[in-house]
Protein backbone atom coordinates (compact mmCIF):
# COMPACT_ATOMS: atom_id res chain seq x y z
CA UNK A 1 0.00 0.00 0.00
CA UNK A 2 3.02 2.27 0.33
CA UNK A 3 2.74 5.22 -2.02
CA UNK A 4 -0.71 4.14 -3.20
CA UNK A 5 -3.05 7.08 -2.69
CA UNK A 6 -6.43 6.18 -1.30
CA UNK A 7 -9.34 6.65 -3.68
CA UNK A 8 -13.05 7.01 -3.07
CA UNK A 9 -15.21 4.29 -4.62
CA UNK A 10 -18.97 4.58 -4.91
CA UNK A 11 -20.87 1.35 -4.36
CA UNK A 12 -24.18 0.34 -5.91
CA UNK A 13 -26.09 -2.71 -4.84
CA UNK A 14 -28.92 -4.91 -6.06
CA UNK A 15 -30.99 -6.22 -3.20
CA UNK A 16 -32.70 -9.07 -5.08
CA UNK A 17 -32.71 -10.55 -8.56
CA UNK A 18 -34.57 -8.33 -10.99
CA UNK A 19 -34.27 -5.24 -8.79
CA UNK A 20 -32.58 -1.99 -9.79
CA UNK A 21 -29.00 -1.15 -8.87
CA UNK A 22 -29.20 1.49 -6.16
CA UNK A 23 -26.56 3.66 -4.58
CA UNK A 24 -25.43 2.12 -1.31
CA UNK A 25 -22.64 4.41 -0.16
CA UNK A 26 -18.91 4.80 -0.58
CA UNK A 27 -15.56 3.72 0.80
CA UNK A 28 -11.84 4.42 0.61
CA UNK A 29 -9.42 1.91 -0.88
CA UNK A 30 -5.92 1.96 -2.36
CA UNK A 31 -6.84 -0.09 -5.44
CA UNK A 32 -9.79 -1.78 -7.21
CA UNK A 33 -9.14 -5.21 -5.70
CA UNK A 34 -9.30 -4.05 -2.09
CA UNK A 35 -12.19 -1.76 -3.04
CA UNK A 36 -14.18 -4.82 -4.09
CA UNK A 37 -13.28 -6.60 -0.81
CA UNK A 38 -14.34 -3.64 1.27
CA UNK A 39 -17.54 -3.17 -0.75
CA UNK A 40 -18.39 -6.76 0.06
CA UNK A 41 -17.74 -6.10 3.75
CA UNK A 42 -19.76 -2.89 3.87
CA UNK A 43 -22.68 -3.76 1.61
CA UNK A 44 -22.78 -7.53 1.20
CA UNK A 45 -21.57 -9.51 4.17
CA UNK A 46 -25.01 -9.88 5.72
CA UNK A 47 -26.60 -11.36 2.59
CA UNK A 48 -28.23 -8.00 1.84
CA UNK A 49 -27.07 -7.88 -1.80
CA UNK A 50 -27.00 -10.17 -4.82
CA UNK A 51 -24.78 -7.88 -6.91
CA UNK A 52 -22.48 -4.92 -6.30
CA UNK A 53 -21.06 -2.32 -8.67
CA UNK A 54 -17.92 -0.65 -7.40
CA UNK A 55 -17.05 2.53 -9.28
CA UNK A 56 -14.13 4.91 -8.74
CA UNK A 57 -15.70 8.27 -7.94
CA UNK A 58 -13.29 9.76 -10.49
CA UNK A 59 -15.07 7.76 -13.23
CA UNK A 60 -18.42 9.37 -12.46
CA UNK A 61 -19.51 12.25 -14.71
CA UNK A 62 -20.94 14.79 -12.32
CA UNK A 63 -23.63 17.11 -13.62
CA UNK A 64 -25.35 19.65 -11.40
CA UNK A 65 -25.71 22.79 -13.58
CA UNK A 66 -29.12 24.32 -12.75
CA UNK A 67 -29.35 25.82 -16.26
CA UNK A 68 -29.35 22.25 -17.56
CA UNK A 69 -31.28 20.52 -14.81
CA UNK A 70 -33.71 23.19 -13.53
CA UNK A 71 -34.89 25.24 -16.58
CA UNK A 72 -36.73 28.40 -15.47
CA UNK A 73 -39.85 28.30 -17.69
CA UNK A 74 -42.91 26.13 -17.19
CA UNK A 75 -42.13 22.66 -18.49
CA UNK A 76 -45.27 20.90 -17.34
CA UNK A 77 -46.04 19.91 -20.95
CA UNK A 78 -42.87 17.81 -20.86
CA UNK A 79 -44.12 15.88 -17.86
CA UNK A 80 -46.16 12.77 -18.56
CA UNK A 81 -48.41 13.50 -15.57
CA UNK A 82 -49.54 16.94 -16.80
CA UNK A 83 -49.99 15.60 -20.32
CA UNK A 84 -52.02 12.59 -19.29
CA UNK A 85 -54.51 14.58 -17.19
CA UNK A 86 -55.60 16.46 -20.29
CA UNK A 87 -55.53 13.36 -22.47
CA UNK A 88 -57.77 11.50 -20.04
CA UNK A 89 -60.37 14.25 -20.16
CA UNK A 90 -60.28 14.28 -23.97
CA UNK A 91 -60.55 10.52 -24.08
CA UNK A 92 -63.56 10.51 -21.76
CA UNK A 93 -65.28 13.11 -23.95
CA UNK A 94 -64.51 11.11 -27.08
CA UNK A 95 -65.86 7.95 -25.50
CA UNK A 96 -69.02 9.74 -24.50
CA UNK A 97 -69.51 10.94 -28.08
CA UNK A 98 -68.74 7.54 -29.54
CA UNK A 99 -71.20 5.90 -27.11
CA UNK A 100 -73.96 8.24 -28.24
CA UNK A 101 -73.17 7.61 -31.88
CA UNK A 102 -73.20 3.85 -31.32
CA UNK A 103 -76.62 4.00 -29.70
CA UNK A 104 -77.92 6.05 -32.59
CA UNK A 105 -76.55 3.53 -35.12
CA UNK A 106 -78.37 0.67 -33.37
CA UNK A 107 -81.75 2.33 -33.77
CA UNK B 1 -22.68 -42.22 8.23
CA UNK B 2 -24.30 -41.60 11.58
CA UNK B 3 -22.39 -41.07 14.81
CA UNK B 4 -23.48 -44.52 16.01
CA UNK B 5 -21.86 -46.20 13.01
CA UNK B 6 -18.41 -44.97 14.05
CA UNK B 7 -16.48 -47.44 16.15
CA UNK B 8 -14.33 -46.54 19.17
CA UNK B 9 -10.93 -45.50 17.82
CA UNK B 10 -12.35 -43.81 14.69
CA UNK B 11 -14.81 -41.93 16.80
CA UNK B 12 -12.05 -40.82 19.20
CA UNK B 13 -9.94 -39.62 16.28
CA UNK B 14 -12.88 -37.76 14.75
CA UNK B 15 -13.63 -36.11 18.09
CA UNK B 16 -10.00 -34.99 18.36
CA UNK B 17 -10.02 -33.63 14.79
CA UNK B 18 -13.24 -31.70 15.43
CA UNK B 19 -11.90 -30.26 18.68
CA UNK B 20 -8.58 -29.30 17.07
CA UNK B 21 -10.33 -27.59 14.13
CA UNK B 22 -12.84 -25.84 16.36
CA UNK B 23 -10.09 -24.59 18.70
CA UNK B 24 -8.01 -23.39 15.72
CA UNK B 25 -10.92 -21.33 14.41
CA UNK B 26 -11.91 -20.12 17.86
CA UNK B 27 -8.45 -18.95 18.91
CA UNK B 28 -7.53 -17.21 15.64
CA UNK B 29 -10.94 -15.55 15.77
CA UNK B 30 -10.13 -14.07 19.17
CA UNK B 31 -6.60 -13.00 18.30
CA UNK B 32 -7.67 -11.27 15.10
CA UNK B 33 -10.65 -9.57 16.70
CA UNK B 34 -8.03 -7.59 18.64
CA UNK B 35 -7.52 -5.50 15.48
CA UNK B 36 -11.00 -4.02 15.88
CA UNK B 37 -10.49 -0.28 16.09
CA UNK B 38 -6.76 -0.29 15.33
CA UNK B 39 -6.35 -1.82 11.85
CA UNK B 40 -4.43 0.24 9.24
CA UNK B 41 -7.57 1.86 7.78
CA UNK B 42 -11.23 1.92 8.79
CA UNK B 43 -12.21 -0.29 5.85
CA UNK B 44 -9.67 -2.94 6.83
CA UNK B 45 -10.80 -2.69 10.42
CA UNK B 46 -14.26 -3.80 9.34
CA UNK B 47 -12.88 -6.47 6.99
CA UNK B 48 -10.48 -8.07 9.45
CA UNK B 49 -13.01 -8.05 12.29
CA UNK B 50 -15.50 -9.66 9.92
CA UNK B 51 -13.02 -12.42 9.04
CA UNK B 52 -12.42 -12.99 12.74
CA UNK B 53 -16.14 -13.19 13.36
CA UNK B 54 -16.52 -15.74 10.56
CA UNK B 55 -13.96 -17.95 12.30
CA UNK B 56 -15.79 -17.81 15.60
CA UNK B 57 -18.93 -18.79 13.69
CA UNK B 58 -17.08 -21.76 12.17
CA UNK B 59 -15.86 -22.72 15.63
CA UNK B 60 -19.41 -22.65 16.91
CA UNK B 61 -20.56 -25.02 14.14
CA UNK B 62 -17.65 -27.39 14.83
CA UNK B 63 -18.18 -27.39 18.61
CA UNK B 64 -21.82 -28.22 17.85
CA UNK B 65 -20.75 -31.21 15.69
CA UNK B 66 -18.52 -32.40 18.51
CA UNK B 67 -21.31 -32.02 21.05
CA UNK B 68 -23.63 -34.01 18.77
CA UNK B 69 -21.01 -36.74 18.50
CA UNK B 70 -19.82 -36.97 22.09
CA UNK B 71 -22.50 -35.20 24.10
CA UNK B 72 -21.92 -31.97 25.98
CA UNK B 73 -22.59 -28.33 25.42
CA UNK B 74 -20.88 -26.23 22.69
CA UNK B 75 -20.51 -23.21 24.99
CA UNK B 76 -18.97 -25.37 27.69
CA UNK B 77 -16.53 -26.76 25.10
CA UNK B 78 -15.64 -23.27 23.93
CA UNK B 79 -15.30 -21.50 27.27
CA UNK B 80 -15.32 -24.14 29.98
CA UNK B 81 -11.86 -25.73 29.64
CA UNK B 82 -8.49 -24.97 31.18
CA UNK B 83 -5.85 -23.44 28.84
CA UNK B 84 -3.92 -26.73 28.68
CA UNK B 85 -7.02 -28.58 27.44
CA UNK B 86 -7.26 -26.56 24.22
CA UNK B 87 -6.10 -28.37 21.08
CA UNK B 88 -5.32 -25.49 18.70
CA UNK B 89 -2.10 -25.52 16.68
CA UNK B 90 0.98 -23.74 18.00
CA UNK B 91 0.64 -21.20 15.20
CA UNK B 92 -2.18 -19.74 17.26
CA UNK B 93 -0.20 -19.44 20.47
CA UNK B 94 1.51 -16.28 19.21
CA UNK B 95 0.13 -12.86 20.16
CA UNK B 96 -1.25 -10.44 17.60
CA UNK B 97 2.10 -8.57 17.36
CA UNK B 98 2.18 -6.15 14.36
CA UNK B 99 0.00 -5.97 11.25
CA UNK B 100 2.47 -7.89 9.04
CA UNK B 101 2.61 -10.63 11.67
CA UNK B 102 -1.18 -10.96 11.82
CA UNK B 103 -1.40 -10.96 8.02
CA UNK B 104 1.33 -13.61 7.74
CA UNK B 105 -0.34 -15.78 10.36
CA UNK B 106 -3.78 -15.49 8.83
CA UNK B 107 -2.40 -16.16 5.34
CA UNK B 108 -0.64 -19.31 6.54
CA UNK B 109 -3.63 -20.41 8.58
CA UNK B 110 -6.29 -19.77 5.93
CA UNK B 111 -4.36 -21.53 3.18
CA UNK B 112 -3.64 -24.54 5.43
CA UNK B 113 -7.25 -24.62 6.58
CA UNK B 114 -8.42 -24.54 2.95
CA UNK B 115 -6.31 -27.65 2.21
CA UNK B 116 -7.80 -29.32 5.30
CA UNK B 117 -11.35 -28.45 4.23
CA UNK B 118 -10.65 -29.87 0.75
CA UNK B 119 -9.87 -33.19 2.43
CA UNK B 120 -13.15 -33.12 4.39
CA UNK B 121 -15.73 -31.89 1.89
CA UNK B 122 -16.56 -35.45 0.79
CA UNK B 123 -16.35 -36.83 4.34
CA UNK B 124 -18.26 -39.98 5.18
CA UNK B 125 -19.30 -38.19 8.36
CA UNK B 126 -22.16 -36.39 6.61
CA UNK B 127 -22.76 -33.66 9.24
CA UNK B 128 -19.09 -32.66 8.94
CA UNK B 129 -19.22 -32.62 5.12
CA UNK B 130 -22.24 -30.31 5.32
CA UNK B 131 -20.53 -27.85 7.70
CA UNK B 132 -17.33 -27.94 5.65
CA UNK B 133 -19.24 -27.10 2.45
CA UNK B 134 -20.54 -23.93 4.13
CA UNK B 135 -17.17 -23.04 5.63
CA UNK B 136 -15.48 -23.30 2.24
CA UNK B 137 -17.85 -20.74 0.74
CA UNK B 138 -16.86 -18.20 3.40
CA UNK B 139 -13.20 -19.11 3.13
CA UNK B 140 -13.25 -18.16 -0.57
CA UNK B 141 -13.31 -14.53 0.50
CA UNK B 142 -10.78 -15.03 3.30
CA UNK B 143 -8.33 -16.46 0.79
CA UNK B 144 -8.86 -13.65 -1.73
CA UNK B 145 -8.31 -11.08 0.98
CA UNK B 146 -5.22 -12.68 2.46
CA UNK B 147 -3.56 -13.28 -0.93
CA UNK B 148 -4.20 -9.59 -1.67
CA UNK B 149 -2.57 -8.48 1.59
CA UNK B 150 0.39 -10.84 1.29
CA UNK B 151 1.12 -9.42 -2.14
CA UNK B 152 0.82 -5.82 -0.95
CA UNK B 153 3.11 -6.25 2.04
CA UNK B 154 5.63 -8.27 0.03
CA UNK B 155 5.84 -5.65 -2.72
CA UNK B 156 4.89 -2.51 -0.81
CA UNK B 157 8.30 -1.15 0.13
CA UNK B 158 11.13 -2.02 2.45
CA UNK B 159 9.51 -1.80 5.86
CA UNK B 160 6.33 -3.80 5.15
CA UNK B 161 8.40 -6.39 3.31
CA UNK B 162 11.00 -6.83 6.04
CA UNK B 163 8.30 -7.11 8.70
CA UNK B 164 6.46 -9.69 6.61
CA UNK B 165 9.59 -11.76 6.00
CA UNK B 166 10.49 -11.67 9.70
CA UNK B 167 6.95 -12.77 10.63
CA UNK B 168 6.97 -15.65 8.16
CA UNK B 169 10.35 -16.88 9.35
CA UNK B 170 9.08 -16.82 12.90
CA UNK B 171 5.75 -18.50 12.11
CA UNK B 172 6.64 -21.14 9.51
CA UNK B 173 7.50 -24.07 11.80
CA UNK B 174 4.38 -23.54 13.91
CA UNK B 175 2.23 -23.08 10.80
CA UNK B 176 2.97 -26.69 9.82
CA UNK B 177 1.19 -27.67 13.04
CA UNK B 178 -2.19 -26.71 11.55
CA UNK B 179 -1.90 -29.92 9.51
CA UNK B 180 -0.31 -32.09 12.20
CA UNK B 181 -0.81 -33.35 15.73
CA UNK B 182 -4.01 -35.35 15.30
CA UNK B 183 -3.70 -38.93 16.54
CA UNK B 184 -5.37 -41.51 14.32
CA UNK B 185 -5.75 -39.52 11.12
CA UNK B 186 -4.91 -42.77 9.28
CA UNK B 187 -7.99 -44.36 10.89
CA UNK B 188 -10.07 -41.43 9.67
CA UNK B 189 -8.77 -42.00 6.14
CA UNK B 190 -9.66 -45.70 6.33
CA UNK B 191 -13.17 -44.84 7.52
CA UNK B 192 -13.63 -42.31 4.69
CA UNK B 193 -13.97 -39.39 7.12
CA UNK B 194 -10.82 -37.72 5.79
CA UNK B 195 -9.63 -38.00 2.16
CA UNK B 196 -5.91 -38.35 2.91
CA UNK B 197 -3.58 -38.36 5.93
CA UNK B 198 -2.69 -34.93 7.34
CA UNK B 199 0.93 -35.27 6.18
CA UNK B 200 -0.37 -35.60 2.60
CA UNK B 201 -2.72 -32.64 3.08
CA UNK B 202 0.29 -30.68 4.34
CA UNK B 203 2.37 -31.56 1.28
CA UNK B 204 -0.49 -30.56 -1.03
CA UNK B 205 -0.85 -27.24 0.81
CA UNK B 206 2.87 -26.46 0.60
CA UNK B 207 3.13 -27.49 -3.05
CA UNK B 208 0.24 -25.14 -3.82
CA UNK B 209 1.87 -22.22 -1.99
CA UNK B 210 5.39 -22.66 -3.35
CA UNK B 211 4.99 -20.77 -6.67
CA UNK B 212 3.43 -17.73 -4.98
CA UNK B 213 6.10 -17.61 -2.25
CA UNK B 214 8.82 -17.94 -4.85
CA UNK B 215 7.33 -15.21 -7.03
CA UNK B 216 7.16 -12.85 -4.05
CA UNK B 217 10.57 -13.90 -2.73
CA UNK B 218 9.16 -15.00 0.63
CA UNK B 219 10.69 -17.66 2.90
CA UNK B 220 9.82 -21.26 1.95
CA UNK B 221 8.42 -23.77 4.45
CA UNK B 222 10.76 -25.77 6.70
CA UNK B 223 10.83 -29.53 6.20
CA UNK B 224 9.09 -30.77 9.33
CA UNK B 225 6.70 -29.48 12.00
CA UNK B 226 7.74 -29.26 15.66
CA UNK B 227 7.23 -32.43 17.71
CA UNK B 228 4.51 -31.04 19.96
CA UNK B 229 2.00 -29.25 17.78
CA UNK B 230 -1.20 -28.98 19.81
CA UNK B 231 -0.40 -28.55 23.48
CA UNK B 232 -0.74 -29.31 26.30
CA UNK B 233 2.05 -26.83 27.07
CA UNK B 234 0.95 -23.29 26.31
CA UNK B 235 2.87 -20.03 26.52
CA UNK B 236 1.83 -17.05 28.63
CA UNK B 237 0.51 -15.28 25.53
CA UNK B 238 -2.20 -17.89 25.07
CA UNK B 239 -2.94 -17.95 28.79
CA UNK B 240 -3.48 -14.20 28.64
CA UNK B 241 -5.89 -14.59 25.69
CA UNK B 242 -7.69 -17.39 27.53
CA UNK B 243 -8.12 -15.10 30.55
CA UNK B 244 -9.66 -12.53 28.20
CA UNK B 245 -12.07 -14.75 26.32
CA UNK B 246 -13.26 -16.68 29.38
CA UNK B 247 -13.46 -13.63 31.67
CA UNK B 248 -17.17 -12.94 31.32
CA UNK B 249 -18.18 -16.57 31.57
CA UNK B 250 -15.99 -17.20 34.60
CA UNK B 251 -17.56 -14.22 36.34
CA UNK B 252 -20.88 -16.11 36.41
CA UNK B 253 -20.86 -19.58 34.82
CA UNK B 254 -24.58 -20.05 35.53
CA UNK B 255 -25.67 -16.89 33.72
CA UNK B 256 -28.19 -17.32 30.90
CA UNK B 257 -27.61 -15.17 27.80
Amino acid sequence: MAGQPMQVYEVFRREREGGAMQHAGNLLAPDPELASHYAREFYGRRQESVRLWIVPRAAIIDLDDPDLLQPPFDRSFKKPAGYSTEIKAKLAAARARAGTEAEEAER
Amino acid sequence: MTAQALDGPVRTALADLLLAMADDEFVIGFWDSEWTGIAPILEEDVAFASLAQDEVGHAQALYRLLADLEGGDPDELAFGRRPEEYRHARLLDHPRTDWAFSVARRFLYDTADAARLDALVASAHAPLAAVVAKMRREETYHLLHMHAWLERLATGGQEPRSRLVAAMERLWPDALCVLAGIEGDDLLVEAGVLAEPLAAVRRRWLAGLAPELERLGLPPAPATPPTRCRGPERPDDFRWLWEQFTMVRRSDPEAVW
